[in-house]
């Protein structure tokens, strides 16, 4: 990018050519990216304001004077152990019940022949693209006559039941390619069905990741769900209901709600920078697969 | 067990289990139970709804009374007449595309930015940008309304601080300005999603053909222009689908920032729905399901029109043999 001939040789000597790309591409970077977590940083600053003092404060971003009572408030009058509870349930859950049928659906569909294979694979492919919009009154029925309306299942089950024709395409392009002599070879030692898949599902680790980590962030942050399937059941609602429905009630609170916002944050935010890694690995070798 | 018997029946076959599985009965009961959990969830969550969404159509239903007012396309009549319906048609279009073409190409850019090996602090920049993405939706969407606010918000204070506006502007309280900052703040809530989708398609171009085009002299630009960007077109289509049929299921942004308002301005379909049957008694579910089935329509449409794209990608794809 950076030429030899636009640069004058003294720089070039000094600074080799890696250092400065570095500090083009870091100061550019650094202007956006402040720019990006400027509502983060806001947010955060507001957490530690006084009510008056985040009211006149403007854009700055420097509390004061420093108030923590907001985080102790957030976590008492917004019930906000619950709604964290809550949402890790409804992610965890939705993810582990998506994670499970679609592996074992794609794993079948891939390698063994039985009557409607064909119609279900097309089927799939059919409603890959159906927006919930379209199916939520049904659903919403539908859970309400299994008894699991404003419970905690309900709202999982229907977070995980419609999703996940997806990631059983990707599962079923993954096991199609994985080589037949490892099925060869298991069958020579005498493993059975559930043996054989207990075999070749590590293999489908990059899959496996997109899918939990799609599945995860979905769930995590849905809003449509959880707020049909839960009204007027505040102790149901997830993060995404709940402090929506916490701002609707104190709607003077900005200070307790940027405080409820950083707490909830934390824990998402170390688990996608630990794995970071991995996501793009993984997203990459799904599609590969 | 079985497994031996399909191995020798096909020795050839690329997938020699196909036509042996079906006589060795034990195989045939973990055939069932593999497919149970995924069929019973399809049936019940997708399948099924399709289905009763179609039938529920055709009814004047509240959801509570017998399903008995049968009123044949009754509804579709009205809706074809609800400038309501047609509003949020037009905005929900309007909305995916504006938001796809405004952050499908800079989150290449940056795509291809942060995946540059000389590149320093590479992890910190993919978390700056891909944050928003785990922030619920509700939430991203009240902090904009803090900071859009015209009395005390951030922007004003920003905007009147360099002297660019003297009364302060409110952006979602305008008819013409609050479906394109909807558009913006989503934008700016999944960009990392598709930075994060763009380097994938970027780590699947492999490493030897810029070897190959480093022997034979090609600078920076000419690898960009010749190898990765006909490489990544595949992933693009793909990418471009998801980006659009996600830009239509827009509904957290609107709920938090503008209710649909400043009067309908930002009405969306998911949002019609929403309205249409749950939250204005009495329930209007046959009315919502005959809207719900034109925007299912609408989806279909798009995936189709991207399908005929998809492929001459396809096509692409072959004759770059990968």
């Amino acid at each position: 990018m950076v030429s030899s001939q636009c640069s004058p040789a003294i720089v070039r000597r000094r600074l080799p050519r890696n250092v400065r790309r570095n500090l083009v591409a870091m100061a550019i970077l650094s202007l956006i990216g402040f720019v990006w977590v400027y509502p983060f940083l806001w947010t955060i600053s507001v957490a530690f304001k006084t009510q008056l003092g985040a009211f006149s404060a403007g854009a700055s971003l420097i509390p004061h004077p420093i108030e923590l009572g907001n985080f102790a408030r957030a976590w008492v009058v917004a019930g906000f152990g619950m709604l964290f509870l809550n949402t890790v349930l409804y992610a965890s859950g939705a993810t582990l019940i998506e994670l499970i049928k679609s592996a074992m659906c794609g794993y079948v569909l891939a390698r063994y022949e039985f009557p409607g294979r064909t119609l279900l694979y097309r089927l799939v492919i059919a409603t890959l693209f159906v927006p919930i919009a379209t199916v939520i009154i049904p659903q919403f029925l539908l859970v309400e006559r299994l008894g699991l309306l404003n419970t905690r299942a309900g709202v999982i089950l229907a977070l995980s039941g419609g999703a996940g024709a997806l990631y059983v395409l990707l599962f079923t392009n993954f096991f199609k390619s994985v080589p037949q002599e490892l099925f060869d070879a298991a069958s020579l030692d005498g493993a059975s069905f559930p043996q054989t898949f207990r075999l070749i599902l590590p293999l489908a680790r990059p899959i496996i990741a997109v899918v939990v980590i799609f599945q995860f962030i979905q769930a995590w942050n849905d809003f449509n769900v959880p707020l049909v399937y839960t009204i007027g059941q505040p102790s149901l609602q997830n993060l995404a209901v709940g402090m929506f429905a916490f701002q609707g009630a104190h709607s003077l609170d900005w200070t307790g709600f940027a405080a409820a916002t950083v707490i909830s944050f934390v824990p998402i935010l170390i688990v996608f920078f630990a794995f970071q890694g991995y996501f793009v690995r993984g997203l990459a070798g799904a599609v590969k697969g | 067990m079985a497994e031996a018997e399909i191995v020798a029946a096909a020795p050839a076959g690329r997938l020699p289990s196909l036509e042996a599985t079906r006589r060795t009965g034990g195989t045939a009961l973990w055939i069932v139970l593999f497919l149970a959990p995924f069929i019973a969830l399809y049936a019940g969550f997708t399948l099924w709804p399709l289905l009763a969404t179609v039938a529920y159509s055709l009814f004047d239903w509240d959801g509570i009374r017998p399903l008995s007012h049968f009123i044949g396309l009754g509804n579709y009549q009205k809706i074809a007449a609800d400038p309501v319906f047609w509003k949020a048609f037009t905005n929900t279009l309007i909305f995916a595309v504006l938001n796809t073409i405004i952050k499908l190409p800079p989150a290449l850019v940056l795509a291809i930015v942060l995946t540059r090996k000389w590149l320093w602090l590479k992890r910190i920049f993919r978390t700056v940008f891909f944050v928003p993405v785990i922030l619920p939706v509700s939430v991203a969407g009240l902090i904009f309304t803090y900071l859009l606010n015209p009395s005390n918000g951030s922007l004003n204070a920003v905007l009147r601080g360099v002297g660019l506006v003297h009364q302060p502007i409110d952006l979602l309280g305008h008819d013409n300005t609050a479906l394109m900052a909807l558009v913006l703040i989503s934008v700016w809530q999944v960009f990392g999603q598709y930075l994060i989708y763009w380097m994938a398609a970027l780590q699947n171009v492999p490493d030897d053909l810029y070897e190959v085009a480093e022997i034979d002299g090609s600078g920076e630009w000419s690898k960009l222009r010749h190898i990765t960007l006909p490489m990544i077109r595949p992933m693009a289509v793909i990418i471009t689908l998801l980006a659009l049929v996600n830009a239509l299921h827009v509904f957290g942004l609107v709920v938090t920032l503008t209710s649909g308002g400043p009067g309908r301005s930002t009405y969306v379909m998911s949002y019609f729905i929403y309205t249409e049957a749950f939250s204005q008694i009495p329930y209007k579910y046959g009315y919502a399901s005959a809207a719900a089935l034109l925007f299912g329509v609408l989806a279909l449409i798009f995936v189709t029109t991207q399908g005929f794209f998809a492929r001459k990608a396809e096509i692409l794809r072959r004759a770059y043999g990968v």
